[in-house]
């Protein structure tokens, strides 16, 4: 542990690398990811770099994160290829003060552990998720608790950094039960942990089956109850919350996120990876084999692309930034990004947000950040900074 | 074709029809049997010309077609004036009837007669005209014409001998309905030396071209380029366009004796179109009032308010075109503590209500908040005198009147004989005073029951429909008004009270009803930052209580570097929504709120 070598620069990049593909897809999972049917991964891993030579030759970033999808899900050998290319390519094992791999308890072994420390990650994100079988089950999750708790102990014994995801408020989830759970799992002491209120993002099988009435809906009470008692429980074993579902230990914020959440900027490659470059925001191609057939004649795998007007480019700084519950937004570097004074904007607000016992603003200082009661009401105060006459 | 057709060559008839027994099919065959569409050009169903109506298979607005048919050698011009199929468009059919000699009663061959089409076949004998029956889908493998004809004799007394046989859907014995139209309907009678006189039988209107009048032709002759007075408006236009329907508008020069179509003269003011009004010259001898229509008697009144404040306005314009076509629609300005300025407005019935509702939003652009429906009550006060009140708030004092009357009418309900127990049970829950029971024919039964209007109005046909497999119908008479043990049931939220949520009900159901509506808003009403007391009270006395739960969180769990955009997005659509709800003191009420509480699924 001790303290961190370096601070993240507010100019430097952070470089994303989606890997898309599961072993099978989870109910709850909004992202852009898919159960493997058999097409070659190797493929998938050409393109990439084939993407990686046109967009981030050179670029020395200042982090790395390898996200998914399930990026283990890849062989040994083609994660030691990727990584070595990818480092010829753009440098980042000199450059990256951190270089973060997402993981899944079901591929997670000492193999690829070693493939991957070998080619310069030094940070695993585990997704455990839950404990207990009738839980994973019901996400539809792969993997047993057990293997979730071997997965645990073998980051902890071959990563000074790593991480672990959890969900929490499964429909009727008893309290006691979700404190165990953490409990074991913040044994195993990760540096870092996400603990996830379970959302029914749009279009996700969950949130079908709710529709239908085939799960509970979140009961709104239970999901406040626990979310206090998660931050509790993690403040007690020595985990500051520093954001909305994030916990570390003193100095192992996750710096990849940290730099996004501050909007700093980012280029992701890959099938569906988003990108903020200078003002501009960038989507890929996201079903890998329309990306694959893109990249292979020779094209940019480019989906959208649009330039945000500067009030809109400030709002998404507070809406982003606002989740950091330590250190808010910085009034003078929102300014500096977005050419734009948040006091000026949304004097208003501000005040009346101030005088709710929401936020900690005020005009002279620099910092505007929750309180813990406006942390649970983050969307209620991002929605007054919205125009009311939008759309 | 611009000729025009002497008296007995012409037939002016209507049809009679339940929902889904096959009238625009038909109209549609008639349509194409006499070339009066081409088929490529056909869409299905060419007399709905709503869009609404194709989305729900009924005819809203009474439309009219002129086709030629030749009989024997001789061409005649019959022209068909479509009336609404719905139970709560008693008032449009009639207004049909009135422009017509005969009528074709549409019977689903398998379906047999239902409680509407009794009354509207009666509504047309009672006017002396030719009602000709005709069994439609005879194609369809369990129809059973035998057995309608034992219904036909035993309700509407009809010769069981004189009914057509035909399929819309195959062609099958369309010409012998025409043959029929020519020789059972008498020709429209009228006098071409009279002074000019014609029936504003409907109105619709037109973007470009003002308001288009339909005309039934009653004495005299219409030219084009006349100058005509609107007898009951006293109002004065030029005709700058007649014409009649072949479906689509074809100018004519005249307009004779007996024939039916449309008049435009560049009407803007929409108060000088009166349907039911009659048509005569400016100039010379005028002709006198045509028995004029009754008026509508509207029996559902709701609150209708812009959800936008400043589109109070707008909203007036749009109930004002909406009438022009749809005169049945009656509507007041009426203020409300909860929801601003809007208007009470009277329907013909529920369907009806939530018609108009789609209508403003889709063709007037409207966002609109609609409150519970209610009857009309007889308020009798001290000193005797009545006061007719057509929502809760209007209520007095209970100290300042004796008694309150609610109308209760008598309902006809047909029903298959294995249905008659759920539905007596459903009447008898619903405050019904049992009449009579008749058997039509072996499988079918007619009940009879007095009921207060107000327990018909909610969802009282659902529970018949669901009751009987979808099979039974029903129809009701005007209304007379009796007295009834009523009390207002106050709803109280955050203690202002809500008087668009409030309701008129039996003392005896007050803690029940309250209840329900509590929970409903329970349900709708979303948490705010701090807790909302819900009470439902009659007087001071609180019947039911619930507490809406402060709002102590509301905050997304994930948001990363990719989802910015999106998370943007659903913030901004979730203001969105908040923009669509209305403030009862400080707390934001979504429309559905005030619709739930019309559902008493309780």
């Amino acid at each position: 542990m001790g303290t961190r070598r370096k601070k993240l620069n507010e100019n430097g990049v952070g470089l994303y690398v989606h890997l898309p593909f599961c072993k099978s897809k989870c109910r709850y999972c909004d992202f852009n990811s898919y159960a493997w049917t058999g097409q070659s991964l190797q493929s998938y891993v050409d393109a990439l770099l084939i993407e990686a030579e046109q967009r981030i030759k050179g670029l020395k970033p200042q982090t790395v994160f390898f996200g998914g999808g399930t990026p283990t899900f890849l062989p040994a050998d083609l994660l030691s290829q990727l990584l070595e290319e990818l480092n010829r390519i753009c440098g980042f094992r000199a450059s990256s003060l951190e270089t973060t791999m997402e993981a899944n308890p079901e591929s997670v072994n000492e193999e690829r552990i070693l493939a991957i420390l070998a080619g310069g990650v030094n940070r695993l994100s585990i997704g455990i998720q839950s404990l207990q079988a009738d839980v994973l089950e019901a996400y539809d999750r792969v993997h047993s608790p057990d293997q979730a708790r071997q997965a645990l102990a073998l980051a902890q014994q071959h990563f000074q950094n790593f991480s672990a995801d959890l969900i929490f408020a499964f429909p009727g989830q008893d309290p006691e039960r979700w404190r165990l759970d953490l409990a074991e799992v913040l044994n195993f002491a990760p540096n870092h942990i996400s603990c996830y209120e379970l959302s029914y993002e749009p279009g996700t099988a969950l949130t079908r089956l709710r529709d239908v009435g085939r799960w509970n809906a979140e009961d709104p009470d239970l999901c406040e109850y626990l979310f206090k008692q998660t931050g509790e429980q993690c403040s007690a074993a020595g985990y500051q919350r520093y954001e909305i579902s994030n916990f570390c230990q003193p100095d192992h914020q996750c710096l990849h996120n940290l730099a996004a959440w501050q909007s700093f900027d980012f280029i992701g490659i890959g099938a569906g990876a988003a990108s903020s470059m200078a003002g501009t925001r960038r989507h890929n191609i996201e079903r890998p084999d329309a990306y694959q057939a893109v990249i292979e004649n020779g094209g940019d795998p480019l989906s959208r692309e649009e330039r945000p007007n500067a009030e809109t480019v400030l709002f998404e700084h507070m809406l982003m930034g606002m989740r950091l519950t330590q250190q808010g937004v910085s009034r003078q570097r929102a300014k500096r990004q977005t050419g734009l004074d948040p006091w000026q904007e949304y004097r208003d607000q501000l005040v009346d947000l101030g005088q709710q016992g929401l936020i900690h603003a005020d005009g002279d200082l620099d910092q505007i950040c929750v309180t813990p009661r406006g942390a649970l009401l983050l969307d209620h105060i991002l929605m007054q900074f919205l125009p009311s006459a939008s759309v | 074709m611009t000729k025009n057709f002497p008296p007995e060559r012409i037939r002016n008839f209507s049809i009679i029809a339940h929902i889904d027994h096959g009238k625009s099919t038909l109209a549609d065959r008639f349509l194409e049997i006499t070339g009066a569409v081409d088929m490529r050009k056909k869409q299905a169903q060419m007399l709905d010309s709503m869009d609404l109506e194709r989305e729900r298979g009924i005819t809203i607005k009474a439309a009219a077609v002129s086709l030629t048919h030749v009989i024997n050698g001789e061409e005649y011009l019959l022209n068909l004036i479509d009336t609404p199929g719905h139970v709560d468009f008693a008032y449009e059919v009639e207004k049909s009837l009135q422009a017509c000699e005969g009528a074709l009663l549409l019977i689903d061959a398998a379906q047999g007669i239902q409680a509407q089409t009794v009354a509207n076949a009666m509504l047309a004998m009672d006017q002396d005209m030719v009602v000709i029956p005709v069994f439609n889908k005879m194609d369809l493998p369990h129809a059973r014409p035998d057995e309608i004809k034992d219904e036909l004799e035993n309700t509407l007394l009809l010769d069981r001998d004189s009914a057509i046989e035909c399929s819309a859907k195959t062609g099958a014995g369309i010409t012998d309905v025409l043959e029929a139209i020519v020789e059972q309907i008498g020709p429209p009678e009228g006098d071409p030396n009279k002074p000019l006189r014609a029936l504003i039988f409907d109105a619709k209107y037109d973007e470009y071209r003002g308001i288009v009048v339909y005309l039934r032709m009653v004495d005299g002759k219409l030219n084009k380029g006349d100058w005509i007075h609107m007898i009951g408006a006293e109002a004065d236009y030029e005709a700058i366009e007649i014409g009649k329907f072949m479906p689509k508008p074809v100018p004519h020069q005249h307009l004779c004796v007996g024939e039916v179509g449309y008049l435009i003269s560049n009407i803007k003011r929409l108060e000088d179109v009166r349907v039911g009004d009659t048509v005569t010259v400016m100039k010379g001898q005028r002709a006198e009032l045509l028995v004029g229509y009754r008026e509508p008697q509207p029996m559902v009144w709701c609150g209708i308010y812009p959800t936008n404040s400043g589109d109070f306005e707008n909203l007036r314009a749009a109930l004002k075109a909406l009438k022009l076509n749809d005169s049945s629609i009656i509507f007041d300005p009426e203020s409300s503590d909860a929801l601003g300025f809007g208007f009470r407005c009277g329907f013909l019935g529920l369907l009806h209500m939530e018609i108009v509702q789609e209508r403003l939003e889709r063709e007037g652009g409207i966002d609109i908040v609609q409150t519970a429906p209610t009857v009309p009550y007889e308020v009798i006060m001290n000193d005797g005198t009545i006061k007719v009140i057509h929502s809760p708030g209007e209520l007095p004092d209970p100290v300042m009147f004796t008694e309150i009357r609610e109308p209760v009418v008598t309902v006809h309900i047909l029903v298959p004989t294995e249905s008659i127990g759920p539905i007596m049970k459903l009447c008898t829950e619903r405050r019904g005073v049992f009449m009579r029971q008749e058997h039509l024919s072996a499988s079918r039964v007619m009940l009879t029951w007095d009921m207060p209007l107000s327990e018909i109005i909610y969802d009282f046909y659902d529970r018949l429909k669901s009751g009987t497999k979808g099979y039974g119908t029903m129809n009701f008479d005007e209304p007379h008004f009796e007295v009834g043990n009523l009390v207002k049931l106050r709803i109280l939220v955050n203690g202002i009270e809500a008087d668009a949520l409030s309701l008129i009900c039996h003392a005896d159901s007050s803690q029940r009803r309250g209840r329900a509506v509590l929970q409903k808003l329970l349900k709708e009403i979303p948490r705010h930052q701090f807790q909302i007391p819900l009470q439902a009270a009659v007087g001071g006395k609180i019947m039911a209580r619930e507490n809406i739960r402060a709002l102590s969180k509301n905050v997304t769990a994930k948001c990363y570097g990719g989802d910015i955009t999106r998370k943007r997005k659903l913030l901004e659509k979730q203001k969105e929504g908040k923009k669509r709800m209305k403030s009862i003191g400080n707390v934001e009420v979504p429309q559905k709120a005030f619709l739930a509480v019309l559902a008493t699924d309780d």
